[in-house]
């Protein structure tokens, strides 16, 4: 690759990355987007459903009907998984009005290629299997790539990092100082093959709906969760682990996996279903609390790479900020390149624009809910209170009924003192009233 | 989950070079060994007979985990190179 032939250098083909490539381009730019996967998305893996926001439309009229996907949801399940029960809330929407605003499933391999050829037929120069092994810096400024193989260079007045959650290019940059098992999960997935009617029937669908089952507890304690999702003819199962919990307690994923596809909350749903593929992936899952500054001289950083990834215990929010953050970087860097300036300052209107944007702004809103979910006992005391209070609210034994309010103090009583009950009381009540 | 048949459940292009490489010298003073059982492709396994780790690259599900779990730094942890590695299914 000759010097200097780009204006812009997009590292990772993810959604932050193809998004901010197809915003540059289409402003003009001339932008090369590098993969290190054979295609886009052969390395990328989610559970998962894509929520709606403006940025992707914006791009690509047409986006919601034309981008491949799987199912609509309508159909959600929470569970809270103890030992010996099972506590479920169900939410159907069966509000069809248009323009559609919600949450669809989709296939990263097959998503993340589409979305690459977006930004490929906007003009982006697409190059895939080539890994970036790092920045190059003229005069404090960050002017380039380093690429693998030869001592290849590409040299370009702006670089944008879209090389996910433990973006090493983020971290050359000076922006963090590398990211910590205490601020990462990792994702791991089983992916099923089941006929369209199959899962359809299995979860209360029509063509083309679909649904998401997620599970709270039954992880042996390790902080995280579980997940089912429909895609049109096949299932993703898998867990999401806190890092550093995973370490202290010990256990091996697959061996967590293994027993949440063989529990009596996942297995019916996987009669007859034939397992195709496994797959493992990190997750950042810290909060604000580590999305550094998202741009310095010649530089942004997008999506997972700057942390821009969370889940609130209800959803779950990574491909929604890829794609916004990856927009309003193309854009900023769109406008700085057209005046000649890519100095941090002025690239500073990207952090700007991020904070005005729902990006930072739910996930200030989260913020002590994401605190939350770090606590341990979320995980394995609650879960147990809670099915203690169900099974004694549907007993019949004989002895006189006593109130939910009674039987919820008896629960408690046997495993979280009382005064960090209330703590937490405040804490679940803060975190999301 | 069965790790024993992932190479039927994964599609990889193997590179001939390992793209992590393990200083064994510095896992000696490790006291977890938090690799052996965190890594979701199980690439590391405690040899007793060799009272070392043995890393076996190929089924790398490229996460990251074993990075971050190991707090020695103990490993030269590279992306492999551009087009290999594991590569998920598009269908
Ligand atoms: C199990 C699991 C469940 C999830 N569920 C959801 C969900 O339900 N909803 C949701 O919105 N989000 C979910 N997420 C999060 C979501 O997947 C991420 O937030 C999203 O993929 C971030 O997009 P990105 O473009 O920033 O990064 P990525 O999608 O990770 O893309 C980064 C790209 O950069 C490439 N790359 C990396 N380094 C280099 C390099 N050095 N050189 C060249 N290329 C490089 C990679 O190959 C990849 O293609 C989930 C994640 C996991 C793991
Ligand atoms: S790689 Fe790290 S975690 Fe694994 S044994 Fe060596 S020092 Fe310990
Ligand atoms: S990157 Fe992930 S799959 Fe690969 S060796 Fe490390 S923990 Fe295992």
């Amino acid at each position: 690759m000759a010097a200097t032939e780009f204006d812009a250098v997009v590292v990772g083909a993810g959604p932050a990355g193809s998004i901010a490539a197809l915003t540059l381009s289409q402003k003009g730019v001339k932008t090369l987007l590098l993969e290190r996967g054979e295609r886009p998305g052969a390395k990328n893996m989610f559970g998962g459903t894509l929520a709606w926001c403006p940025a992707p439309e914006e791009l690509i009229p047409g986006f919601w009907e034309k981008a491949p996907w799987e199912r609509e949801v309508v159909r959600r399940v929470l569970t809270v998984v103890a030992e010996t029960s099972a506590t479920s809330m169900v939410f159907r929407s069966d509000d069809v009005d248009r323009p559609f605003r919600g949450r669809v499933t989709l296939f990263r391999p097959a998503f993340d290629a589409w979305l690459a050829a977006q930004a490929q037929a906007a003009g982006v120069t697409v190059v895939c299997g080539c890994t970036v092994e790092g920045l190059v810096v003229c005069g404090g400024r960050v002017c380039g790539v380093r690429v693998g193989g030869s001592d290849g260079v590409v040299e370009a007045p702006l670089v944008v990092a879209g090389d996910g959650a433990l973006s090493f290019l983020a971290q050359e940059a000076g922006l963090h100082a590398g990211v910590h098992a205490e601020q990462m999960a990792v994702g791991v997935r089983a992916l099923y093959a089941l006929e369209e009617d199959e899962i359809d029937g299995r979860f209360g669908l029509v063509r083309g709906q679909g649904a998401t089952n997620e599970y709270l507890g039954g992880t042996e304690g390790v902080r995280g969760g579980g997940f089912v999702y429909t895609q049109t003819e096949s299932l993703s199962v898998g867990l999401v682990l806190h890092l550093d919990s995973l370490k202290t307690r010990g256990f091996a994923p697959y061996d967590l996996l293994e027993r949440f596809v063989g529990s009596v909350h996942v297995a019916p749903l996987l009669r007859g279903a034939q397992l195709v593929e496994y797959s493992a992936h990190l997750l950042p899952e810290a909060g604000l609390s580590m999305v550094p500054r998202l741009s310095t001289s010649g530089f942004l950083v997008a999506g997972d790479a700057g942390g821009l990834c969370y889940t609130n215990g209800l959803t779950q929010e990574g491909m929604n900020l890829a794609m916004t953050s990856g927009h309003l970087a193309g854009l900023v860097g769109a406008e700085a390149l057209e005046v000649g300036d890519v100095s941090a300052a002025r690239l500073a209107a990207y952090d700007r624009r991020l904070r005005e944007s729902f990006v930072l702004r739910d996930l200030k809103t989260y913020d002590r809910a994401i605190k939350l979910l770090r606590r341990d006992r979320l995980f394995s005391d609650y879960p147990e209170v809670v099915g203690a209070i169900m099974e004694q609210l549907y007993a019949s034994d004989g002895a006189p009924k006593r109130r939910v309010g009674s039987i919820a103090r008896g629960a408690l009583r046997d495993r979280i003192p009382i005064r960090e009950t209330l703590a937490d009381l405040i804490r679940i009540g803060r975190s999301y009233l | 989950m069965n790790l024993d048949d992932i190479f039927d459940l994964v599609s990889y292009r193997i590179h001939p070079e390992p793209h992590i490489v393990v200083d064994h010298d510095t896992c000696a003073s490790c006291s977890h060994r938090a690799c052996t059982f965190a890594c979701p492709a199980r690439c590391y396994e405690w040899n007793e007979v060799r009272g070392r780790v043995d890393f076996a690259y190929e089924s790398c599900l490229e996460c990251g985990t074993c990075l971050l779990v190991c707090d020695l730094g103990a490993l030269d942890w590279n992306y492999p190179a551009g087009g290999y590695g594991v590569r998920f299914r598009a269908t």
